[in-house]
């Protein structure tokens, strides 16, 4: 097994590894290190759970998605409490999201093994003018599907943040592929991916009824 | 005459019609809180302005209009911590679900505010605000002893005397004005935004402006104390003052990048942007 075809199958590893993926954990340092980290962060993410409740929103818009999906009926005496549809053992998954998405960038972009897919086009110079040139990653396609089911009306601005979003990753990767020790690109980067996250984070979680 | 009798009486109803479809729809409710000492208030509106000033007492008012039936509000008091939430009911949409919301919180409060629309507006308080919006713009002006922090997709963003507090804002295309601000944390973060900046840069403080294409403009009078690096990869820098020579991790080349020290260098600024242009101008 390579390193490759590991990462490929690594969001599947938390529900346990075959002998092969074992195998292949024994003997590649980078791997075993990568999955170490990436346990690290998620032992880290749990202690985020008392002190990032998310807000009723969340409920509120989870709530209207099971109801437009058929699978909860209206109340016929709406509740003055929203009430959560998840228990409180699960909140703690939102930032813990977030968190993971930000960490995971940075982990791979570290490793120089995982590019995000955008990366992987060719980049021409100078990523504004021709961001929105750039195809969507298949998530963010997805993240759009979901904030123009539940707001028509936002999919543009996130669609277009998305990309701008994505053109400050491009460049960023770049700068600090050119110079790994130049602090300043370090910084740039931290920051890309930070906008990125809140992205994400604002479409799923808080920012949309 | 008689004619015009009844076009005047038409008219007259039209008028009242309009009045009528124009108000008639609205329902203004007010809701009061007793709280204590540095009180939590958290209002999350799905689409609607939001707008909180310091009242008297320890007392929370609430006042909101509602402007269908297609939305109602959910209150909850829990010791010291308030929650409003805006509950949208089937077929709600930004018309329809809209509740403006005006807020009188003591001065030492904590206030969080989500609004995907806005607008959100913050004065005159001395407890931690969060702000969190869309496309809502943000004011924020006489805040003190708080951390502010501020999130936005496409809402400008303006700060006006805020101090001794961390300020933090991520904008992905907001416009970010800050006038009077100073702390002993001040980190903007924009893509595409730009960003201003007017003040003295304070005391023993930390200000990070970041952007990846915007313009990052710093104004600050001759007698601000700082140590700066200013860095564009792509665009242009510019520097109205004489600064003393500093090392730097980067080669400080001209017309892109620039660092030094004015007087005692009492806090750190950093001027970052990728493609944007960067001017520290004198005031």
């Amino acid at each position: 097994m390579t390193c490759e075809e590991f990462e490929r199958v690594l969001p599947e590893l938390g529900s346990g590894s075959s002998i092969e993926q074992e195998a292949h954990l024994r003997l590649c340092p980078a791997c075993s290190e990568l999955v170490a980290d990436l346990n690290a962060i998620a032992q880290q993410a749990r202690y985020l759970k008392a002190s990032e409740e998310p807000s009723p929103w969340v409920w509120n818009s989870i709530e209207i998605a099971l109801r437009q999906e058929g699978l909860i009926r209206q109340e016929t005496k709406p509740s003055r409490v929203p009430v959560p549809l998840l228990g409180w053992k699960l909140r703690w998954l939102v930032p813990l999201a977030a968190a993971f998405l930000i960490a995971f960038g940075v982990l791979m972009f570290q490793r120089g093994t995982g590019q995000p897919r955008l990366a992987e086009q060719p980049t021409p110079a100078g990523g504004v003018v021709t961001a929105g040139l750039q195809p969507m990653a298949s998530d963010d396609q997805q993240l759009l599907n979901t904030v123009a089911a539940r707001m028509p009306s936002m999919r543009a601005a996130y669609e277009a943040n998305l990309r701008s979003v994505n053109a400050y990753i491009r460049d960023a990767e770049e700068s600090a592929h050119s110079d790994p020790n130049d602090e300043v690109a370090q910084q740039y980067l931290r920051n890309a991916y930070e906008q990125k996250a809140m992205v994400y984070e604002m479409a799923m979680d808080r920012s949309l009824p | 005459m008689y004619r015009k009798q009844k076009s005047a009486t038409l008219a007259v109803v039209m008028v009242f019609l309009v009045a009528a479809l124009a108000t008639g729809e609205t329902t203004r409710t007010e809701m009061h809180f007793k709280v204590g000492h540095r009180a939590s208030i958290s209002i999350v509106n799905a689409y609607g302005p939001i707008s909180v000033k310091p009242g008297p007492g320890k007392r929370v008012m609430v006042t909101a209009i509602l402007y269908s039936s297609k939305v109602e509000i959910d209150q909850n008091k829990r010791r010291n911590r308030v929650t409003v939430f805006s509950h949208l009911l089937d077929g709600a949409d930004e018309e329809s679900g809209r509740v403006d919301y005006e807020v009188q919180v003591p001065a030492d409060a904590s206030v969080t505010l989500h609004s995907t629309t806005g607008p959100l507006h913050v004065e005159k308080i001395h407890g931690d605000v969060i702000l969190e919006g869309s496309t809502a713009a943000v004011d924020v002006r006489d805040v003190s002893n708080g951390h502010v922090h501020i999130k936005t997709l496409n809402g400008a963003v303006t700060l006006t005397n805020v101090s001794d507090g961390h300020v933090e804002i991520t904008s992905v295309s907001g416009d970010v004005a800050l006038n009077g601000v100073n702390g002993s944390l001040v980190h903007v973060n924009s893509s595409s935004g730009k960003i201003h900046y007017d003040g003295d840069f304070g005391d023993a403080g930390d200000y990070s402006l970041t952007s990846h294409t915007g313009d990052i403009e710093a104004i600050a009078p001759a007698y601000a104390s700082i140590e700066v690096v200013a860095r564009s990869v792509q665009g242009q820098v510019e520097n109205d003052f004489r600064l003393q020579p500093e090392h730097t991790s980067f080669v400080a080349r001209a017309g892109s990048a620039f660092a030094g020290t004015m007087g005692e260098a009492a806090s750190s600024v950093k001027l970052l942007s990728f493609s944007g242009k960067i001017h520290l101008k004198k005031r």
